[in-house]
């Protein structure tokens, strides 16, 4: 592969006499044939490694067909590389010039030939794109006969919003971060942004739709029992549309539960209650927090569109998750962080330390204005205690 | 009026610095471009650097979200605008003059014109990393996070007006080639008798000037937007953000045919040569180029898949895109043909031009399966989208551009790049460019989404990435050796003479480097490949053939003259913007400034009275 042709040998220099050396070896070829299919093997089994957010281990319908789909265009591409790549490497080696070879043949081409290779690429490509086609339109909507649970889903920087108007027994409930669904249930999502663009993302459910201001897209999925090994199951997602400093940071989470344990959270679901001396005086500090983040569960999007025009006007507030779920969440600080007492009070104390760029320090001036956290020890175990009292 | 030209005298002779800031000449613009993009290209290749040592491994904190977000903007926007684009126009001014016959371009002085407006562009641009208000909002911008409440800070502003003014700078070249390349054919050189590298070059000028209005109106839109209080993409004022992605992509694909249609030329010029054959399919490849150029305006909204665009323009634009992949095909399966049956010599630019076609093809394989729309939704702003468009402009268009600098550096300079250096550097970029973006395909496919400084250790994204950082080592080491091999050569390559590589093209048949005014006596052809013919008959006569036998005394030959009023003008038109960015009154003086310079500009005759040459 290496071999220069006397008549194009550069004068000998430095450098040259360096090059040179590497001539004609047919061995650093083979070695890098063997290194080729070392990295390639080693690239396959990584492939098929099955992570949080893998799009190779769909749990249900909608990502099964998008898998499906990807997995047929795959080896299609996969058959055409081998194909033609097979033709250009041979004939760049069977045609090698050879010394004092006359001028080759003169061809300017075949029509045949070249009717015939855009002919077949074009039906190829015509039956995918049929197919494509009935899948866009067969799972555009969940399937008609199916009792869907709607939820409304709102994207802030940088953090999403979870509005289910009829949860179960047309109880309202507002959440963040972790969406809970039943399982076996087809679930249908209404997504707006109140902020910039977002783009919503369970790999394992279904494929993404971004989350736009002044727009309201749907996406649609269903978790099957048969495909989840132990309920509850948890599903991991992450903000796929750039979105500002915090971006890589927006995580969510799909929790999968049995009906009884979804019905069971529905029916929880409320403001915590103060019945420790403890938590009497959590609730008192968490008057500080009150101007962003709701407790009360219900009734709080008026709340949140007037925390909005305060933020645009430049007014120290902003929208922040509703923490009236808290304590049956399993993550904080979207998705960071796994929830308990020692990482709550790690975020309430520095939470620019845990996902930088977010707005809680720079707004609540009251709390941060020194660059410290002002509430005593004391305070700050209360409110870590009210927020996580489980009853 | 004659006051003001006055004022400059007008600048003569070649020597000095002066002599390349007021050129005309079409070879000396060449190279500006050439030189300038390149520099920009270690730059922006650096920044990619600095990304992947923060990528390496989980949880690393070598760079902040803010840094990691300009490095990535700023990559993009420069490997774009200030590398790839330039670097074509760096061919465009050296080939086609010299391939179609001509002396000149049609407008020497608009082509100056054009590289200093990209060079304060650029400059412009890059200001803002010395004023700390760098560009943090990806090289498309979406709205509207590009508004006054979530960017407050001057970068996104550097950012617009910055490519504001490197579309004027394509818009004038585009227009320039298109004039020369219509109107300046050497006599006997019909449309269908061009070098494939000319039509794709004339295809892309009328992309972009077809292009280049679409993204002018939505950056002076934005502009508006963000400087005197308009609501074209702010929400809160009734504003749409997805009209900025339908006027971001309308041009954004396009450009993405920009960028690569110049090197698919000069591997339609390169194939033949080294193969000793002539193109197989003359007329499908340049048909196919026109149609890839017609069908690139039906295709934009797959970048637009995720926003809810509906069923039906879902199902549109899947079929188009697919459909796009036929000429493409069509392209390949021809340059194969044309390797078929050929005496095949796998010389450096040789290489790169079947490097080219190797890594174009995954590239374009890994493009049809996010045509399709439900495949889409689960890779769209992943990393395997990162690996696509990296195997069709790193390995696609990079990989061609290499391959004609190899190939015309001897024609350009009159020495020959070295060779054994040359196979080396292929061979470590083409490895390194496989370990950097082929692993990108599956971790993109294991859910890591683009744009995100930092992953946790429990998705598994790790070992990828670090292999991924490791073939960026690799790769730099492989355009380390780029850079070595073109110095070394400049002052010790072999003697070129005026046809190494026994080219069928014009160009070849006059001396290495060439003079001023290219052919002393304007050349005919017959048909394709002539400088072939010219060879091939004179070989069948017995007699031997020199380079550039003159009948014309070249005293005769009057050349556009040298001209301050580009570069004048130029600045001019970069202060006005940064006016904007500093007290209007700067804008007034540039204003000003651009506006003698065009009165100087119009009364200077193209060239001086009593020049030769």
């Amino acid at each position: 592969m290496f071999e220069v042709r006397d008549s194009l040998k550069p004068q000998v220099g430095p450098l040259t006499r360096f090059s040179s050396r590497i001539r004609s070896g047919g061995h650093y070829y083979r070695r890098f044939a063997k290194f080729a299919i070392l990295a390639g093997v080693l690239l396959l089994l990584l492939a098929c490694s099955t992570g949080k957010q893998s799009t190779w281990d769909p749990v249900g319908p909608v990502a099964e067909r998008q898998l499906l789909l990807f997995n047929v265009l795959l080896w299609v591409m996969v058959a055409v590389f081998i194909i033609v790549e097979g033709v250009l490497v041979y004939a760049a080696i069977r045609y090698r010039r050879r010394p004092g070879q006359e001028l080759p043949n003169q061809t300017h081409g075949n029509m045949t030939l070249e009717i015939t290779w855009t002919i077949i690429p074009t039906i190829l490509i015509m039956a995918l794109g049929i197919w494509s086609v009935i899948t866009i339109y067969e799972f555009d909507e969940p399937p008609a006969s199916a009792d869907i649970l709607h939820v409304n889903v709102t994207g802030h920087q940088w953090w999403f919003e979870f509005e289910y108007e009829d949860a179960g027994g047309g109880k309202r409930i507002v959440t963040a971060n972790e969406l809970r669904v039943p399982v076996d249930r087809a679930v249908r999502l209404t997504l707006e942004s109140d902020d910039v663009l977002h783009s919503f993302w369970i790999p394992k459910l279904a494929g993404k739709i971004d989350v736009v201001p002044t727009r309201t897209n749907h996406l649609w999925f269903q978790a099957d029992s048969d495909k989840i090994d132990s309920l509850p199951a948890t599903f991991y997602g992450q903000c796929a549309e750039f979105c500002g400093i915090a971006h890589a940071l927006m995580k969510f989470r799909v929790r999968v539960l049995s009906q009884e344990g979804y019905d069971a959270w529905v029916r929880n679901y409320g403001p915590p209650p103060a019945n420790t001396e403890q938590a009497k005086q959590g609730q008192r500090v968490f008057g500080n927090c009150v101007m962003c983040h709701s407790i009360d569960g219900e009734n709080d999007s008026q709340a949140q569109a007037s925390r909005k025009q305060a933020f645009l006007s430049g007014g120290a507030l902003v929208p922040a998750p509703n923490l009236t779920d808290l304590r049956t969440r399993e993550s904080l600080a979207a998705g960071l962080l796994d929830l308990n007492k020692e990482t709550l009070k790690r975020w309430v104390r520095n939470p620019e330390d845990v996902k930088p760029g977010n707005y809680m320090k720079s707004r609540a001036a009251h709390l941060y204005g020194t660059g410290e956290l002002s509430l005593s020890d004391s305070d700050l175990d209360a409110v870590v205690a009210y927020l996580l009292n489980l009853q | 009026m004659a006051t003001i030209t006055g004022v400059l005298a007008r600048p003569t002779g070649y020597a000095g610095i002066w002599g390349w800031i007021t050129t005309v000449d079409h070879k000396r613009i060449g190279v500006l471009y050439g030189v300038t993009a390149f520099i920009m290209l270690l730059i922006a290749g650096s920044e990619a650097g600095i990304m992947r040592a923060q990528l390496a491994q989980p949880d690393n904190t070598l760079v902040g979200p803010e840094t990691f977000n300009r490095l990535f903007t700023m990559h993009a926007t420069a490997m774009v605008f200030m590398v790839i684009m330039p670097l074509s126009a760096s061919f465009f001014n050296f080939v086609v003059p010299l391939a179609i016959g001509a002396r000149d371009v049609a407008f020497p002085r608009l082509n100056a014109f054009s590289y200093w407006v990209f060079l304060f562009g650029t400059l412009l641009m890059h200001v803002s990393f010395l004023v700390g208000q760098v560009p943090n909002a990806g090289w498309f911008s979406y709205a509207n996070l590009t508004g006054t409440s979530y960017s407050p800070n001057a970068g996104l502003d550097f950012w617009a007006l910055g490519l504001l003014i490197l579309g004027i700078s394509s818009v004038a070249a585009a227009l320039n080639f298109l004039v020369t390349i219509v109107n300046m054919r050497c006599p006997g050189m019909t449309m269908m008798r061009m070098p494939v590298f000319i039509w794709m070059t004339l295809i892309t000028s009328i992309l972009l000037v077809l292009a280049f209005p679409v993204i002018t109106v939505g950056l002076v839109e934005l502009v508006m937007d963000r400087n005197f209080g308009t609501h074209f993409f702010d929400t809160a004022g009734g504003g749409d953000p997805i009209l900025w992605q339908h006027l971001f992509w309308v041009f954004g694909h396009p450009e993405v045919y920009i960028l690569i249609l110049p090197p698919m030329g000069v591997v339609s010029e390169i194939l033949p040569t080294f193969s000793r054959k002539p193109l197989f399919g003359y007329p499908v490849v340049v048909f196919s180029g026109i149609v890839i150029g017609f069908m690139s305006w039906a295709v934009w909204s797959h970048h637009m898949f995720t926003t809810g665009m509906g069923p039906t323009a879902l199902t549109v634009f899947t079929i188009t895109t697919m459909l796009i992949a036929v000429p493409t095909g069509v392209k390949i399966f021809n340059w194969i043909g044309t390797l078929w049956g050929g005496s095949v010599d796998l010389k450096t630019p040789m290489l790169f031009a079947l490097g080219f076609i190797s890594l174009f093809i995954i590239g374009g394989l890994s493009g049809v399966s996010h045509a399709v729309a439900p495949s889409d939704f689960q890779q769209q702003d992943t990393y395997y989208i990162v690996a696509h468009i990296h195997y069709v402009l790193f390995g696609g268009s990079i990989f061609g551009i290499l391959a004609g600098i190899y190939y015309w550096f001897p024609k350009l300079t009159g020495r020959m790049l070295g060779e054994g250096l040359g196979k080396w550097n292929f061979w470590v970029t083409f490895v390194g460019m496989n370990l950097t973006f082929f692993p990108m395909h599956f971790v993109g496919l294991n859910g890591m989404p683009r744009r995100i400084y930092t992953y946790g250790e429990e998705f598994g994204w790790g070992l990828l990435n670090m292999l991924s950082s490791l073939g960026y080592v690799v790769l730099f080491i492989g355009m380390l050796l780029f850079v070595i091999n073109l110095l070394n050569s400049l002052r010790n390559g072999r003697a070129a003479g005026h046809d190494p590589w026994d080219a069928p093209t014009l160009e070849w048949s006059i001396s290495s480097p060439p003079p001023v005014y290219n052919f002393a006596e304007i050349p005919r052809v017959e048909g394709r490949d002539p400088y072939w013919t010219t060879k091939r008959r004179a070989e069948a006569e017995g007699q031997p053939l020199t380079a550039g036998e003159a009948h014309v005394d070249p005293d005769t030959i009057h050349m556009p003259s040298p001209s301050y009023w580009p570069v004048i003008i130029a600045a001019g038109i970069t202060l006005i913007a940064a006016g904007l960015l500093t007290h209007y009154a700067v804008s007034f003086v540039g204003g000003i400034i651009a506006f003698l310079g065009t009165i100087g500009w119009s009364n200077e005759p193209a060239s001086a009275p009593q020049s030769h040459h």
